[in-house]
């Protein structure tokens, strides 16, 4: 080779070149996904979703309430996915990120709260009774019941108590629920399941 | 350091050339209007790093803290990156109508068993016609590159002379090929993890939007550690599985570095320059080459010139 020479490899360098490929490949072992999170509307299914995202970030980009977050696990299945954590700041359903994505893992669907009621499944609804204030009678409270985008489908107020009744079938999963249960109950929670129904 | 072997007239000079000249001391003397624009676009591109996500947060910020301090981000009617019509950092960019997808990230999608976005034909077709310039015009590691070959400059010149260690030239194949066969063993879009580009994009994002980096922040110490104190340039030469990509598909570019011989003097300021261990000395430039044109800039005689390969 003609062009200017620099230093030649040692044996040091070679060592650790091939613990540097060892570890590559411990670090990047092939297997599935570890995260159980709530994936961003028109996911797809979990092995599926971590194939097709190239870890652009777009979604996040477009999220106009800031919901999309990424992964900072130092396992680099999961490193850089995007996930929800709907205690914090849930979904609005806005479909804007379903509409942005390169390589179709996020499926996109259109901003229709009937398309949305069934294409979109973040997750499944896990109602705690016993946290719930209006459950336990310890206070009135229809949190819940206000901010759904399908009330009287996905939750609807029962009993004596109007307490929350959640419906699986016809909850999207957003999480709205979940963010504006009061701190001191957090009784609902997404369960997530991910990918589109 | 053992000395070398001197195998040809030209090979020695090259030898006692780098010994004492740091490729970082050299001044590009007549870049003239192609590393302007090169450095422009460069420079663009970092704008489009920084000040996208840097816009998108401040419109964010101003709708969330709008009336009397209560939210109306969710009664926004479209979100930021859809009012302006850019989104997402150079490794998969739109603007407006126009969507560019990077080849790396549609080829590892394609070999974890997904489909092609239509978005990659632009960027593809591009690297076919005018081969690895994303290395040298945009990608927003190179400006790194250069901070890292000015500080082995400096470093020299306090007497702490740095490696610049070869390895063999098909090592980012090998880091291509591995991370790929990852990729699709894994089930998990690795290859833009170890991609120095993304990382920055993604890097620069979450420090906006989060405030704290990531996992991607200790790849590119690691990356600008190995160019400094162990090969020049040596995350791009040796480990990039994107510049090795765009390597493969310039195979067929008709461009190439044009040395007139009757001008060269045959002084190795081009070689010692060049920072994909290109020679156009001895007209052996390969699809290797990143389009910066250094050479072309630091010939003493203008004797080098971006043109046509001739067959």
């Amino acid at each position: 080779m003609s062009a200017p020479p620099g230093d030649a490899v040692s044996r040091r360098d070679r060592l650790g070149l091939a613990a540097a490929i060892g570890a590559l490949v411990v670090v990047f072992r092939p297997g599935r996904s570890l995260a159980r999170r709530l994936r961003p509307p028109g996911a797809l299914p979990p092995a599926e979703f971590e194939r097709a995202c190239i870890r652009c970030y777009r979604c996040a980009e477009v999220c106009p309430v800031k919901a999309i977050r990424f992964d900072t696990s130092i396992d680099p299945r999961d490193s850089d996915t995007p996930f929800i954590v709907a205690s914090e700041r849930a979904c609005i359903a806005c479909m804007e990120c379903t509409h942005v994505c390169p390589t179709d893992a996020l499926q996109p669907i259109a901003r229709d709260l009937e398309v949305i009621s069934q294409r979109v499944r973040l997750g499944v609804p896990v109602l705690s009774k016993g946290k719930c204030l209006a459950w336990t009678g310890k206070g009135i409270c229809r949190l819940c019941y206000y901010v759904c985008p399908y009330p009287e489908r996905a939750v609807r107020l029962v009993g004596v108590r109007q307490g929350p009744e959640f419906s699986a079938d016809a909850c999207i999963g957003c999480g709205l629920c979940e963010e504006a249960c009061p701190e001191g109950a957090k009784a609902i929670r997404i369960d997530p399941m991910g990918g589109t129904a | 350091m053992a000395t070398p072997t001197v195998r040809s007239t030209k090979s020695a000079h090259a030898r006692a050339r780098l010994d004492v000249l740091q490729p970082a001391d050299l001044r590009l003397r007549h870049g003239g209007r192609y590393q302007w624009l090169r450095r422009a676009v460069l420079t663009i591109s970092w704008g489009l790093v920084i000040g996208v996500p840097l816009l998108h947060a401040a419109t964010l910020e101003r709708a969330s803290h709008g009336l009397f301090g209560v939210s109306i981000a969710r009664y926004l009617p479209a979100s930021p990156a859809v009012t302006t019509g850019i989104v997402g950092a150079p490794t998969s960019l739109a603007i407006g109508p126009l969507e560019l997808v990077d080849p790396l990230a549609a080829f590892g999608v394609l070999v974890a068993g997904g489909g092609v976005a239509a978005a990659v034909i632009l960027p593809l077709l591009l690297v076919m016609v005018f081969g690895r310039f994303f290395c040298g015009w945009i990608c927003p590691y190179a400006p790194i590159v250069t901070v890292s070959t000015a500080l082995r400059a400096l470093l020299a010149r306090f007497g702490w002379r740095q490696r610049d260690v070869r390895l063999p030239r098909r090592s980012n194949m090998v880091a291509l090929a591995l991370l790929l066969v990852l990729t699709a063993a894994g089930g998990s879009q690795i290859a833009l993890l170890m991609y120095p580009p993304a990382v920055i994009g993604r890097e620069v994002w979450r420090l906006v939007y989060f405030g704290g980096l990531g996992s991607g922040a200790a790849v590119l110490g690691l990356c600008f550690a190995f160019d400094t104190f162990y090969a020049r340039a040596g995350t791009c030469r040796y480990l990039c599985p994107g510049g090795a990509l765009f390597t493969l598909l310039g195979r067929w570019s008709p461009f190439t570095i044009v040395r007139d011989r009757a001008l060269c003097t045959d002084c190795t300021l081009c070689d010692v320059v060049c920072p994909m261990m290109q020679s156009p000395m001895t007209d052996k430039v390969d699809a290797g080459c990143d389009r910066c044109a250094r050479c072309v800039a630091v010939c003493p005689v203008k004797a080098l010139h971006v043109g046509r390969r001739t067959p």
